[in-house]
């Protein structure tokens, strides 16, 4: 697979499995971390297929009632814990310390160990469908459905959640701490907090909310297993538990846990932009502070999920969330002024940028009806929400993702994927994802709920449903080119060399793949674009 | 050797091209030709509730809003890439501006004002929404349970753990769902005996979680225009297997109907109930049990041309099932009526020819059925 | 121009600088400020803090929403009198002064191999030990005579889960101070070279701070 294509700087490397197996080269950890994650994005995308098809036309046409909450269950809990989460750290994993000079990650045996709970705790996860039935309750588990033994999760599945969950939020922890600790502690000399990249800045705020937010889901998950299984009352309003506990402290980790879901993928976006633009990234000062404000601002929303329960301070909540649209703003507005009077080259990787920024765009703005309480009141648990969480999370994150990978590909591998395969995914997923999502608008204000294995015939939803479906499928094949792409590139890409792109940062001052220790020499670092400096001399800058 | 960014495009690059502007184009013409109607649908429905008139109000600034910053920005992205290409061959660097302090500025401040008017106008909303009549012309329970509704009529001013004057068991159909009177302030208390359901009436523009050991309370004023009109209703917080099926509807009448409606309510609560016939001593007994909103069997048998009976036993605290039987065509040829649990009783069926039928509880019938043998 | 390898030939003289990996030499870094084992264990702590935040938060919450608290259950004066942990704070106040007892002992530990002195950090570290298992023992002897179980009510609930994840840490802590133990009797510990009994100490000063944030919780307040 993709190891003889690893070996050619570094012969002195065993490359086979076991090199693989006990690595803790933060290289191949980062790949290791973005493989699973594309195994598990896959697997998630066939439970999402699950989902369209049954909801493709009215009437139960292939599962029901349990099955059809497993299917959904899975595919948020997937996509989430083992998707958008280690892939976005698997990237940083590979290129954070190759940006900022170091040659390694602080603890390399704690990352390896953090990646390896990974596929363990997927497996757990999907262990649920074949022992009686996987969790079934939401991939947000509110209680006390999540307790409900009958009715809801008859199998074991809800336990086996909760334990995968919990190696997860484990993994997810120990990374933070690595990444703190790297970036503080082994940036090269002359690479002040101000000069580090703004994909190192952000995956220094995700690893602060990994650190302070994800302990908290642990204490819930912990409280649930033991309702579930010790005779615990933590949400059991029958005996002095309090059913909405579970939700306040669920979301006080959900909530920051989302902006961990996306900060990487802005930082990446905001390497690529200035590259393809061929200007430097605008307002880079006030961009670090927006991530900052978004990571604070994070930790103070959380009940805006919870505005229909009745039990939360709704203008608290409401201000707060209306607040966090002003950072977000700000990054919007510098990444478009980057764009703007520069010269701009539409590669692949800035395809998928320039596609972020535009559904990112509108995944914020119909966040943002959800923030006016009352009009939450209408569009909260219905598919509204279903195309808000997909158009920042998706259009987001995910466009995030690709343009990632076309863009580290050449110096993970050595070799340039095909830009043509690549312009096609692009063209397919943009069409289909559109295709699939925006009709959840409408079905949301039309009064479609979430989470419903059917829908009445004659209430106006089918062509919209049908619609989604086809989209669907559409997002399915646009993942063809890309594996096909992927294949024919590892065996015959062409040879990229140091630095294709003609870019900025300091992983380009390396070998492609870099040697095992990164660097053999280091440019002079006098600003956050070493690489630019020394291309261009200081005049450049 | 390194590439710079950008060749000239492959024949690839250039067909795919293609392809996008026509999918686009097509598109953009259907939208084109299909206008108002797409417009309205990035509207909520036509309220039917002053709340819901002042939810839509506040909606419509929303939207307009967004719609604005949306096309601003959107057209900012889309001048940029249409205006700064970079042409093959220039290899010059564009001007490398850092920020720009002014701009920073404006951008910061203006999206922070923008942000905070929404704030109030939403704040009077919801306060508008919010607001309890200090004399509601109506009091009811909406009891939400795995997996159905029903509604508890309670007398003036009684707490929500009231006895109630008479209870609707069904959510759904003439003789059940929620009935109102239009144009008048509806109290309505929420209450679960097991797990989170939401009320939601998307023409209502509005949705309250029903939360087990805690009672939600909200006003629902109808309009008067609303009179006759019957709106559905469904649970929007995932409750478990049945979830999808927890429909209910809520009728409107015009006053003097709704009063009407409420008498015979109130006698049909104050009659004695009529004895279901026990049929006890009509031939052969099936036992059924309906327990965690499923049957017990799917399988029965009957011999033919012979009544029998059907001892039904119902163990679904709270939860109102019944058993009917339909012939292979649909038709109900046998119509038992409907009780909650904990209780059982007797159902005696006349004779039935030999066939295959189906049984149901008519109140669940996605997760309740079967196949009755009769030969 | 530095390159790495220059600014990684600092470190411990007693090592040969060929025989450190580039990542192991950023450990001993002279560069100035914390080092990353410690940092690193700071962090973890940080982490931890939050755990318990959750807990004690379903806990506040719980005490909030239910009057009387303690409860009072109903057919069940027995049970109810059980729960009345003002009444009988002294066991686990003897608790906790073993455990802050620990924390000096600990802390002198430290002290001591920060002055090079290799046999004061065995007694420490021994006494360190010997008083958190007693602290354990002390907490199982506890639970089996305190009256009530996990399943009685939100209260069982609360306590057991709250202590019993305390108790859990500090067990955690004791593998990790058996560990230091060890390595302190094999020598591998000096005046420049002591980063994990440092990092040892700190998490060992948390796991008594909690205990106190608990005690105060549950028995005073």
């Amino acid at each position: 697979m993709a190891t003889t294509a690893l070996t050619p700087a570094a012969s002195a490397y065993r490359s086979g499995l076991y090199e693989w197996l006990t690595t803790t080269d933060h290289k191949k950890i980062g790949i290791l971390y973005v493989v699973n994650s594309f195994i598990f994005f896959f697997l998630g995308g066939i439970l999402a297929l699950g989902i369209r098809t049954e909801l493709a036309l009215p009437g139960v046409q292939f599962v029901d009632g349990e099955v059809y909450n497993q299917l959904f269950t899975m595919h948020g809990t997937t996509m989430i814990f083992l998707f958008i989460i280690p892939m976005l750290v698997g990237f940083g994993n590979y290129v954070v310390p190759l940006q900022i000079g170091a040659p390694d990650m602080a603890f390399p045996r704690i990352n390896a160990l953090s990646f390896w709970m990974l596929p363990l705790a997927g497996i757990l996860l999907f262990l649920g469908f074949i022992t009686g039935g996987a969790a079934s309750a939401g991939w947000t588990s509110y209680a006390p459905l999540s307790e409900d033994r009958t009715l809801a999760s008859v199998g074991p599945g809800q336990d086996l959640w909760i334990m995968g969950l919990t190696l997860i939020g484990t993994s997810s922890i120990l990374g933070g701490i690595n990444f703190l600790v790297t970036i503080f502690k082994m940036r090269a000399p002359g690479m002040t907090m101000f000069r580090m990249p703004i994909l190192v800045w952000t995956v220094l705020v995700t690893s602060i909310l990994q650190v302070m937010a994800t302990p908290v889901l642990t204490s819930a998950l912990i409280m649930l297993f033991i309702d579930r299984n010790y005779g615990g009352h933590f949400f059991d309003p029958s005996n002095g538990g309090i059913a909405i506990l579970w939700q306040n402290i669920f979301w006080f980790y959900s909530h920051p846990a989302v902006y961990i879901m996306v900060l990487p993928a802005m930082g990446m976006i905001s390497e690529i932009l200035p590259v393809f633009s061929r200007k430097p990234l605008f307002g880079y000062k006030a961009f670090v502070f927006a991530t900052a404000g978004i990571g604070a601002l994070g930790f103070s929303v959380w009940a805006h999920h919870m505005f229909t329960t009745g039990l939360v301070f709704l203008p608290f909540f409401s201000l707060m969330t209306f607040l966090i649209a002003v950072p977000t703003g700000v990054k919007m507005f510098n990444w478009v002024f980057t764009l703007w009077r520069g010269k701009l080259t539409f590669s692949t990787p800035l395809l998928f940028a320039l596609g972020f920024l535009s559904m990112f765009l509108l995944g914020g703005i119909n966040g943002a009806f959800s923030a006016a309480v009352p009009v939450d009141f209408a569009l909260q648990d219905t598919y509204w929400v279903v195309a808000h969480l997909h158009y920042v999370l998706f259009g987001g994150s995910v466009f995030g993702v690709f343009a990632g990978v076309y863009y580290w590909f050449p110096k993970m591998t050595g070799r340039m994927l095909n830009e043509s395969l690549g312009k096609l995914q692009f063209v397919m997923v943009f069409i289909g994802f559109n295709l699939t999502f925006f009709p959840m608008h409408q079905l949301g204000l039309a009064g479609m709920p979430r989470r419903i294995a059917d829908y009445a015939s004659n209430v106006g939803w089918n062509d919209l449903n049908l619609a989604a479906s086809i989209g669907g499928f559409v997002i399915a094949a646009s993942m063809i080119p890309f594996l096909w792409n992927v294949f024919i590139s590892l065996r015959n890409g062409k040879i990229a060399g140091d630095d294709p792109w003609q870019a900025n940062t300091l992983e380009w001052a390396t070998s492609s793949p870099p040697p095992p220790y990164n660097f053999d020499h280091l440019p002079e670092i006098r600003s956050e674009r070493p690489l630019f400096d020394l291309r261009h001399g200081r005049t450049g800058h | 050797m390194s590439s710079s960014p950008g060749t000239r495009p492959s024949s690839g690059s250039i067909l795919v091209g293609i392809v996008a502007v026509a999918v686009v184009g097509a598109a953009a013409t259907w939208v084109v030709l299909n206008g108002s109607q797409i417009l309205q649908s990035f509207f909520p429905p036509e309220p039917k509730t002053a709340q819901g008139h002042a939810i839509k109000d506040l909606y419509d600034i929303v939207f307009a809003i967004a719609a604005i910053i949306f096309f601003l920005v959107e057209g900012l992205i889309i001048w940029s890439v249409i205006r700064y290409r970079r042409k093959p061959g220039d290899d010059e660097l564009p001007p490398q501006t850092h920020g720009h302090n002014l701009a920073e500025v404006i951008w910061t401040v203006i999206p922070t004002i923008i942000v905070f008017f929404l704030f109030f106008v939403s704040w009077r909303t919801l306060n508008t929404v919010e607001a309890h009549s200090p004399k509601p012309d109506l009091l009811v329970k909406a009891v939400a349970a795995q997996f159905q509704w029903s509604f508890e009529y309670l007398p003036a001013d009684a707490p929500p753990d009231a006895k109630p004057l008479f209870t609707v068991n069904l959510p759904v159909g003439a003789d059940g769902g929620l009935t109102l009177p239009a144009g008048k302030t509806t109290h309505l208390y929420l209450s679960s005996p097991d797990v989170i359901h939401a009320f939601y009436v998307p023409q209502f523009l509005f949705k309250r979680d029903v939360i087990p050991g805690v009672v939600n309370q909200f006003d629902l004023t109808l309009d008067a225009s609303d009179a006759g009109q019957t709106f559905r209703g469904q649970c929007a917080e995932l409750c478990g297997i049945g979830h999808r099926v927890m429909m209910f509807e809520v009728h409107a009448l015009a006053p003097d109907a709704f009063d009407a409606w409420y008498q015979g309510k109130l006698t049909e609560a104050a009659a004695t109930p009529t004895p279901v016939p026990s049929g006890a001593a009509n031939g052969p007994k099936l036992d059924l049990v309906a327990q965690n909103v499923k049957f017990d069997k799917t399988d029965l048998s009957a011999p033919a041309n012979t009544a029998f009976t059907i001892h039904f036993d119902n163990r679904d605290p709270g939860t109102a099932h019944d058993v009917d039987i339909l012939d292979a065509s649909g038709a109900k040829v046998f119509d038992g009526k409907d009780f909650p649990g904990p209780a059982a009783q007797d159902y005696g069926v006349g004779a039935l020819p030999a066939g295959t039928y189906k049984f149901e509880c008519s109140i669940h019938p996605a997760l309740m059925f079967g196949t009755l043998t009769v030969q | 121009m530095t390159t790495p390898s220059q600014v990684l030939t600092t470190g411990d003289p007693g090592h040969a600088v060929s025989e450190h990996s580039p990542i192991a030499a950023f450990a001993h870094d002279t560069r100035g400020g914390i080092s990353n084992p410690i940092l690193g264990m700071l962090l973890f702590i940080c982490s931890e803090v939050m755990f318990f935040s959750g807990l004690f938060a379903a806990y506040f919450n719980v005490r909030a929403t239910t009057t009387p608290w303690p409860p009072v259950v109903a057919n069940d004066p027995v049970l109810t009198e059980h729960f009345n942990l003002h009444a009988e704070p002294f066991y686990a106040l003897g608790l906790t002064i073993i455990l802050v007892l620990s924390s000096f002992t600990c802390q002198f530990a430290v002290w001591a191999i920060r002055r090079g002195d290799r046999t004061g950090l065995i007694r420490n570290i021994s006494v360190t030990l010997v008083l958190g298992i007693v602290f354990l023992l002390g907490q199982a002897y506890d639970y089996s005579t305190i009256g009530f179980g996990l399943a009685d009510g939100t209260f069982g609930t609360t306590f057991y889960t709250l202590t019993g994840f305390h108790g859990a840490h500090v067990f955690g802590g004791v593998i990790m101070l058996s560990v230091i133990l060890y390595r302190s009797l094999a020598g591998q510990f000096s005046d420049r070279h002591h980063d994990a009994v440092e990092a040892a100490s700190l998490y060992w000063h948390f796991v008594d701070v909690v205990w106190i944030a608990l005690f105060s919780t549950l028995y005073i307040l």
